[in-house]
């Protein structure tokens, strides 16, 4: 049984089509993966599942029920789903009240609140934080409390819009790990935007390969394996692979040398590995920046590809290529030609090592 | 300078004694004043309400003609509401001419553009994502409003503190539509003006400063009720 059904959907702002012809069907009780490069619509598809947007066209069919229906239907129906939204936002007050609010809304009586709201508080770690002002959380903790102020009205359908973007390896950890829970107690069906492919396929049953229309749906290793298009291909195509040393200096730092260059990593590896950097992680600057990433290196550009909106680069670090991506703006911005000295700047926990 | 001193010396000594025409007058000004601020609060709130989550057209221009009002001179207010409730005018009927409840009528008019101005200004100053973040939790439409008006709080009783405070310190209204009969419509206002006029100098300090103190502690109970 399907608990989502999208047809023909499209999207329009103003003339910009964000979302063209979406057929999309969703299983009751799995994860379900949307990935896609920035810009590409995951959000407003989220948006719109949600019931907070309308589409131009098409229809969203919930449990069989169409939701282009009254106000009072998408109500319901807007009960039934859970929404973690990309920008971390709070109510003024506790964090108690945040995470009761959905039930206070529903009309729970007070105990059941009170209940509720701390299992799942407890449940994301953070049941000391009850009585906390909401605005003095820091950007994982809000996080953290938006999915608790979600799961506790129980939600059919939980949409996470890249829960775990711009997080600390220990609250991505965290919210990882409880998302693996979920999925396991296939109960809640989970429809989880990212851009990080890893994390997808990692929390994923099923993927679903974005970018304004769908270019690919399927099981993860499918999507790796077998690419249905150069879109997909290009996408998913695991670049900047680095073979090189690895020692464990910290709990969470690995350090990987290989030649001149010294990587950091927040994964763990020991002795012989291969480290990947995903294109979009590194940041590019003309001066070596004083910011909180671990990895600076400073290389020279050999070759500068046009794609259309993103500038592909290549920049020859020591003996090793790095493949890197800017957009058209930025690269136009920092007027960059063929060897020029670049910085490329990438945290550890962009860094991702394997055997 | 003396007659500063001496008008605070007649203050406390006015305030300790509890001087009845003093308390009468102080009581009257209390109740004319919160009277209007409830009840532009009351039509304000919700009319600023309307307008912020309506669009219609015009909106812009609605809004610039409320925000122009804020500053309306009050004789100017006063004379029009004179011209309303006065024998000849359309509420004439209602003899509320040199009557509190004309006073409290007009002071009402007075403050109203400041109540759904400001209140437009609170709301607007929610983010758009808090509305997005009360619906996607399952909030009514009457929820959403009521969350988002929370959120708004702090700049709505600023509001209703900025409405209060200018229904009790105006003094046009006061005298055109009160008409500063003694033990009627007599306000602090207007006897401040009135004792001035007589040379009455430390009297009126003293009234001034029973003035300020008033609003301070309006101002503190709004207050306590902010922080709550
Ligand atoms: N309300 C809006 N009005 C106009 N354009 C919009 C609006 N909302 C989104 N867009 C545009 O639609 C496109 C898709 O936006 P969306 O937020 O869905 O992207 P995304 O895939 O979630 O990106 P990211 O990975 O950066 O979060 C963007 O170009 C965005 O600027
Ligand atoms: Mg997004």
């Amino acid at each position: 049984m399907y608990l989502l059904e999208i047809k023909d959907l499209n999207k329009k702002y103003g003339n910009k089509k964000i979302l063209e012809n979406i057929n999309l069907k969703v299983k009751t009780g799995i994860n379900l993966g949307l990935i896609g490069p920035t810009g590409c619509g995951k959000t407003t598809l989220l948006r719109l599942i949600d019931l907070l947007e309308n589409p131009t066209s098409g229809k969203i069919i919930f449990d069989g029920i169409n939701t282009s229906y009254s106000k009072k239907d998408k109500l319901q129906i807007r009960r039934r789903m859970g929404m973690v939204f990309q920008k971390p936002l709070t109510f003024k007050g506790t964090v108690f009240h945040n995470v009761a609010y959905g039930l206070k809304i529903r009309g729970e009586n007070k105990d059941q609140v009170q209940e509720k709201v701390y299992r799942n508080l407890e449940l994301l770690g953070m049941d000391e934080y009850a009585e906390r002002n909401a605005a003095s959380l820091s950007g994982g903790e809000t996080q953290r409390m938006a999915l608790a102020r979600v799961l506790v009205t129980e939600p059919d359908l939980l949409l996470l819009d890249e829960p775990t973007s711009n997080l600390d390896p220990l609250s991505r950890e965290k919210i990882e790990e409880l998302i693996l829970q979920l999925k396991k107690e296939n109960k809640t069906t989970i429809i989880m935007t990212t851009h990080d492919l890893i994390q997808g396929q990692q929390l994923s049953d099923e993927i679903v390969i974005l970018n304004h229309k769908i270019f690919q749906i399927g099981k993860p290793e499918e999507i790796f394996r077998k690419p249905q298009n150069q879109f997909v291909a290009d996408f998913v195509g695991v670049k900047n692979v680095i073979q090189g040393q690895a020692i464990l200096t910290s709990e969470k730092l690995t350090m990987i040398k290989k030649g001149n260059i010294t990587l950091y990593s927040s994964e763990k590896g020991n002795g012989k590995v291969f480290a990947s950097i995903r294109p979009e992680d590194i940041s590019l600057s003309l001066e070596k920046l004083d910011n909180s990433s671990l990895n600076k290196l400073k290389g020279n550009v050999i070759q500068i590809e046009d794609v259309g909106a993103i500038i592909h680069l290549k920049v020859k670090v020591d003996s090793e290529i790095f493949t890197v991506y800017m957009t058209r703006k930025s690269f136009l911005d920092m007027n960059i030609s063929i060897g020029e000295t670049l910085w490329l700047e990438f945290k550890a926990t962009g860094v991702h090592l394997f055997q | 300078m003396s007659e500063i001193i001496e008008g605070i010396y007649q203050a406390i000594n006015l305030i300790l004694t509890l001087n009845p025409e003093m308390l009468e007058i102080t009581l009257r000004t209390i109740y004319i004043s919160l009277s209007s601020t409830l009840f532009a609060t009351i039509i304000g709130v919700p009319l600023g309400g309307l307008i912020n989550f309506k669009t219609f057209k015009g909106k812009r221009g609605l809004v610039n003609i409320i925000q122009t009002l804020y500053s309306v001179p009050t004789v100017l207010v006063g004379l029009f509401v004179f011209l309303l409730i006065s024998r000849a005018g359309i509420l004439g009927e209602l003899n509320l001419l040199f009557t509190p409840t004309g006073m409290i009528l007009c002071q009402t008019i007075l403050i109203m553009p400041i109540l759904v101005g400001f209140t437009i200004n609170a709301l607007s100053g929610v983010e758009k994502n808090i509305e997005d973040l009360a619906m996607s939790l399952g909030a009514n439409q009457f929820q959403t409003i009521y969350t988002i008006m929370k959120e708004a709080k702090y700049a709505l009783m600023g509001a209703v503190i900025l409405g209060f405070g200018r229904a009790i310190s105006e003094v046009g209204v006061a005298l055109l539509i009160g008409g500063n009969i003694r033990g009627f419509t007599r306000v602090i206002t207007t006897t401040i003006s009135l004792e001035t006029s007589r040379g009455n100098i430390a009297l009126s300090v003293a009234l001034g400063i029973i003035l300020m103190l008033i609003a301070l502690v309006i101002n503190l109970i709004l207050n306590i009720i902010q922080e709550k």
